[in-house]
């Protein structure tokens, strides 16, 4: 009997042995990807599963997809490190830069860079940014949006105006703005320069009843970063598998499902001159160095 | 082209079927327009409740792509032509039109680059679209306006599609409807009417075919109120039939019946070659029976000579009843005369058996007349005139006896039409004379009178004998016209007389029973007043078959010619019934004895004592006597000495015309009307003396 019972002990800790190994799997290897809640977090999961599908074929472990429904709870998460690989905006990692290090940027419509831009009503009357002062400027985002608001108030501050000059309201994101300023809902907008040629925009408004009427230097795209406690083997394995997503067909679909024309390296020093915007436009309390 | 009634139901039906429908496809139409509409209208209200209730944190929030995402929702909507979010200013900040829209594919394909909010403005102006509009409100500020158009094109397409659907529906019910109801009254309706139609065309060709009551309703009622009818018309039928084929008194078959079976006989005879006879019966004196003994004796009479004919005659001969008192009989295939013979004596024989009738025996007698086909005739027509002829001749020859036809009596007949032909114009051609032969007293012999006697000079052929021409005038009714003539005459002569100064007496005339019947006594008080001729000039001189007829009318005309104060005469006394009766009944004047009884005096002893007895009579009832066709002085003197008062003949004159009578007056009235009797007056004037 006491045979039996051995051998009935060993042949279920056999049976549950891969089981336990594959739950271990599970938690231990994945990683967790990020992506800011720029869009909704139905279209954000939409767009970027392919390119955590990608990076986990690539990888050979998973990867698994992470958004929220605001900046917020976002944030909470870049705070807590919950993400293994993020991707978000430029003021994001200049905060978040003790705990993630760049490895990449982003390419939309085939430009690595980008441009704050304030727009008006060609038929306002308004011609330069002085002319904003005790108006409503409407920004495309919050105050972290680091194109739509930071840029451009930064653009605004060079120009001579203080931020109580003019009245500061946010839209949800730079299109609504735009939108917004056609509506005369707003006296100028504060968007990023592409966002007139966004479809969006174009199939809802007549653009050319709108202009630019200040526009920033341009400035490296948003930025794809990984915890710094990553191993450096990992680290360089993300960055290569992202920046040649191009060459491969599954890539150039992840590209594509994410609406982005390309993914480049980058490095801290590259985010700098966007920590002088910051700097100048938030206080130096917000900007993070390694 | 003529509707039957099938026709005529079935279109009704399909009229109040399709007005029925039409009815109802419009009730339920509206109804169903009426119920869309308004779901459209709750789909719209619901859509704009929605979008205005989701809308404050968008509009709050700058979030014109959620709003666009709200109204390209909401125009992507069925039935929705657009929506729009417009600020309390009017101006719209999120709009989206259905680009399935009909107007605004319409305008699509034209090409027309219309602003949004005018496409909308243009779209709201076509008559379909339901325009809603909700506020958008936060805390009860005023944010904006969402606008949504409500498209009825859908409800109109799908109205349309209802509408054939419904006639396509309507149509098959209709069809259904109409067949089913066509064969329901095909089978219910219109069979028992074929039925009824053709049963009554069979009752129109004279066949009764009762129709098969099938149902208790009202077809079922009618066709019983036909078989009803049916029957009744059949009985009628039969009643008619009976009664215009045969004789109700003796129910044997009529003259229309005869003359059928004898038709039918023709044709058979005609195929066989077999001959047959026909016998025209006429009973003898049969009036007098009814006069006597009264008509019901008289039908009595009828059927039981009908009867017993029918019981002397085998099963295959015809007994017809012609009417009044003829009967004629059909015997078919009979070999010869003889056989026919045998068979009318024993006619006879049977017919004048004496029976009793009304507690009274009578003995009658018939007169039969044959005749034979194809000898006599090979049409029914034929046949009857001969028999009927031959028949009068066995009644002028002899009552009780039977005559074959022969073509003299064809001959005779035919002489009998030529003369009453020539009598209707024996007036206008002056044919017509009055002779006069004198009446005296026998003891006197004084001069009383003459009596008008009737003349008829009928051209080519001579002088006609009134006891020739005078029958066959009261046969056709011509005496009614002669008799008048001869009054007139008779009247005009005793006018002229007179007023020549002659002393005429009186003038006898003799009336016809014919003349009778027309109410005689007026036209003489007419004509007496016309020529002055007072009552004692005229004595009329009636025979007793005159006093055959009505009772009543006679009295009263005689009481009439009594009333004008004329004489009146009862002429051929002893001849005929010579009933006592009448002499009781009417009053007379004088009696004139016959003078086939004057002319066996005074030697043959059977007329002495009949005109002794006839003396007696009319002694005892005060009555003068007149005899007739005195001759002989023998006679003369017998009668004087009898007692007879008046005597006429050739002893005292012949009869003569107009002048020569004027002349004889003359001759008496110069010599004196009390002179001896002694002469013969003859007429042209010429007096013989015959007795000095």
């Amino acid at each position: 009997m006491k045979i039996l019972r051995l051998l009935y002990l060993i042949a279920a800790t056999a049976a549950l042995a891969p089981l336990a190994h594959a739950t271990d799997d599970a938690t231990d290897d994945a990683l967790v990807l990020g992506v800011f809640p720029r869009r909704n977090a139905a279209e954000t999961t939409r767009m970027f599963t392919p390119m955590a599908e990608h990076l986990s074929a690539q990888l050979g472990r998973p990867v698994r997809l992470v958004t929220s429904r605001d900046f917020e709870s976002f944030w909470r998460g870049v705070t807590a490190r919950r993400y293994d690989i993020v991707h978000y905006n430029q003021y994001h990692y200049i905060r978040s830069a003790q705990s993630y290090q760049v490895i990449a940027h982003i390419e939309e419509s085939g430009k690595s860079t980008i441009s704050g831009a304030v727009y008006v009503r060609k038929d306002s009357g308004i011609t330069e940014l002085a002319q904003l002062r005790g108006r409503m400027v409407l920004f495309g985002g919050g105050e972290d949006a680091m194109i739509s608001y930071i840029a451009n108030v930064y653009l605004m501050l060079q120009a001579g105006l203080k931020k109580d000059d003019f009245k500061s309201a946010f839209a949800l994101n730079p299109p609504n703005c735009v939108l917004a300023l056609h509506f005369r809902q707003a006296d100028a907008a504060g968007a990023g320069d592409g966002v007139l040629d966004l479809p969006v925009v174009k199939n809802s408004i007549r653009t050319d009843e709108l202009t630019t009427l200040a526009i920033s230097p341009p400035l490296l795209q948003l930025p794809i970063a990984v915890k710094r406690d990553m191993p450096a083997k990992l680290r360089a394995s993300i960055q290569s598998i992202l920046v040649n997503l191009k060459s491969s067909e599954a890539g150039q679909k992840a590209l594509k499902e994410a609406a982005l024309t390309g993914i480049g390296k980058a490095e801290d020093k590259d985010y700098d001159p966007h920590r002088k915007i910051v700097r100048a436009v938030m206080g130096p309390g917000d900007v993070a160095r390694r | 082209m003529r509707l039957g009634l099938s026709g005529k139901f079935t279109i009704t039906v399909l009229v109040i079927l399709l007005c029925t429908m039409a009815a109802n496809t419009l009730y339920f139409l509206g109804t169903s327009t009426r119920l869309h509409e308004q779901q459209l209208l709750e789909r719209g209200r619901a859509l704009g409740r929605l979008v205005s209730l989701i809308s404050p944190e968008a509009i709050l929030g700058f979030d014109f792509l959620l709003l666009n995402d709200y109204t390209r929702e909401v125009s992507s909507q069925p039935d929705v032509a657009y929506g729009a979010i417009l600020t309390p200013q009017g101006v719209p900040i999120s709009y989206h039109v259905d680009s399935a829209d009909p107007y605004i594919k319409k305008r699509a394909r034209q090409g027309a680059s219309v602003e949004i909010t005018e496409l909308i403005k243009k779209r709201e102006g076509v008559e379909d679209l339901i325009r809603l509009e909700y506020p958008i409100t936060h805390n009860n500020v005023l944010l904006g306006h969402f606008l949504v158009g409500i498209s009825r094109e859908s409800l109109q397409s799908q109205l349309q599609r209802q509408v054939v659907i419904q006639a396509v529906v309507m149509s098959a019910i209709v069809l259904f409807l109409s067949a089913a109801i066509y064969g329901a009254f095909r089978f219910n309706v219109l069979f028992p009417i074929r039925r009824l139609i053709s049963a009554s065309r069979e009752v129109g060709r004279g066949r009764y075919t009762a129709v098969e009551v099938k149902t208790a309703d009202e077809l079922g009622q009618l066709a019983q109120a036909f078989n009803a009818m049916a029957q009744e018309v059949k009985e009628e039928q039969a009643k008619l039939h009976r009664q215009a084929n045969f004789d109700s008194l003796t129910g044997l078959p009529n003259r229309m019946m005869a003359f059928d079976r004898i038709n039918l006989e023709i044709n058979r005879a005609r195929r066989s070659g077999r001959r047959f006879a026909v016998l025209f019966i006429d009973l003898d004196n049969f009036k007098s029976v009814n006069d006597t003994l009264g008509h019901a004796v008289g039908d009595e009479l009828l059927v039981a000579i009908g009867a017993r004919l029918q019981v002397s005659m085998r099963e295959a001969d015809t007994v017809a009843r012609l009417g009044g008192d003829e009967f004629l009989i059909l015997v078919p295939d009979v070999g010869n005369e003889v056989e026919v013979e045998k068979i009318a004596e024993r006619l006879l024989h049977s017919v004048s058996e004496p029976r009793e009738l009304n507690g009274r025996k009578v003995v009658i007698h018939c007169s039969v007349g044959i005749a034979i086909y194809p000898d006599n005739g090979d049409s029914v027509e034929i046949l009857m005139a001969n028999a009927d002829n031959a028949m009068y001749q066995a009644k002028a020859a002899q009552e009780g006896s039977a005559i074959f036809f022969t073509e003299e009596m064809n001959i005779r007949l035919r002489e009998r039409m030529q003369m009453e032909q020539d009598l209707n114009v024996a007036i206008e051609l002056g044919q017509l004379a009055l002779h006069f032969q004198p009446i005296v007293d026998t003891a006197g012999p004084r001069h009383r009178g003459a009596e008008a006697l009737l003349r008829w000079h009928r051209s080519e052929k001579g002088l006609v004998s009134p006891a020739d021409f005078i029958p066959l005038a009261e046969a056709t009714g011509q005496i009614v016209g002669i008799g008048d003539w001869v009054l007139k005459q008779a009247c005009r002569c005793w006018r002229a007389w007179h007023d020549a100064g002659l002393n005429p007496g009186f003038v006898a005339i003799n009336v016809s029973r014919i003349q009778f019947r027309k109410r005689f006594s007026r036209r003489l008080a007419e004509l007496m007043t016309a020529y002055r001729i007072p009552a004692h000039a005229l004595e009329f001189e009636i025979t007793e078959s005159v006093l055959l007829d009505d009772h009543h009318q006679v009295a009263e005309e005689l009481a009439a010619l009594r009333a004008l104060g004329v004489k009146l005469a009862l002429d051929d006394f002893g001849t005929g019934y010579s009933s006592l009766s009448y002499l009781k009944r009417f009053r007379f004047d004088v009696l004139k004895i016959d003078r086939s009884f004057v002319a066996g005096l005074p030697g043959n002893p059977d007329d002495v004592s009949l005109v002794k007895a006839i003396l007696a009579m009319a002694k005892g009832l005060d009555l003068r006597v007149l005899a007739e066709g005195v001759e002989h002085h023998s006679q003369l003197d017998f009668l004087t000495a009898q007692g007879c008062d008046f005597a006429q003949g050739y002893l005292v004159a012949k009869p003569m015309n107009e002048d020569s009578y004027r002349g004889y007056l003359k001759e008496r009235q110069a010599k004196g009307d009390a002179g001896s009797l002694s002469f013969i007056h003859r007429p042209g004037g010429n007096l013989r003396t015959s007795r000095q």
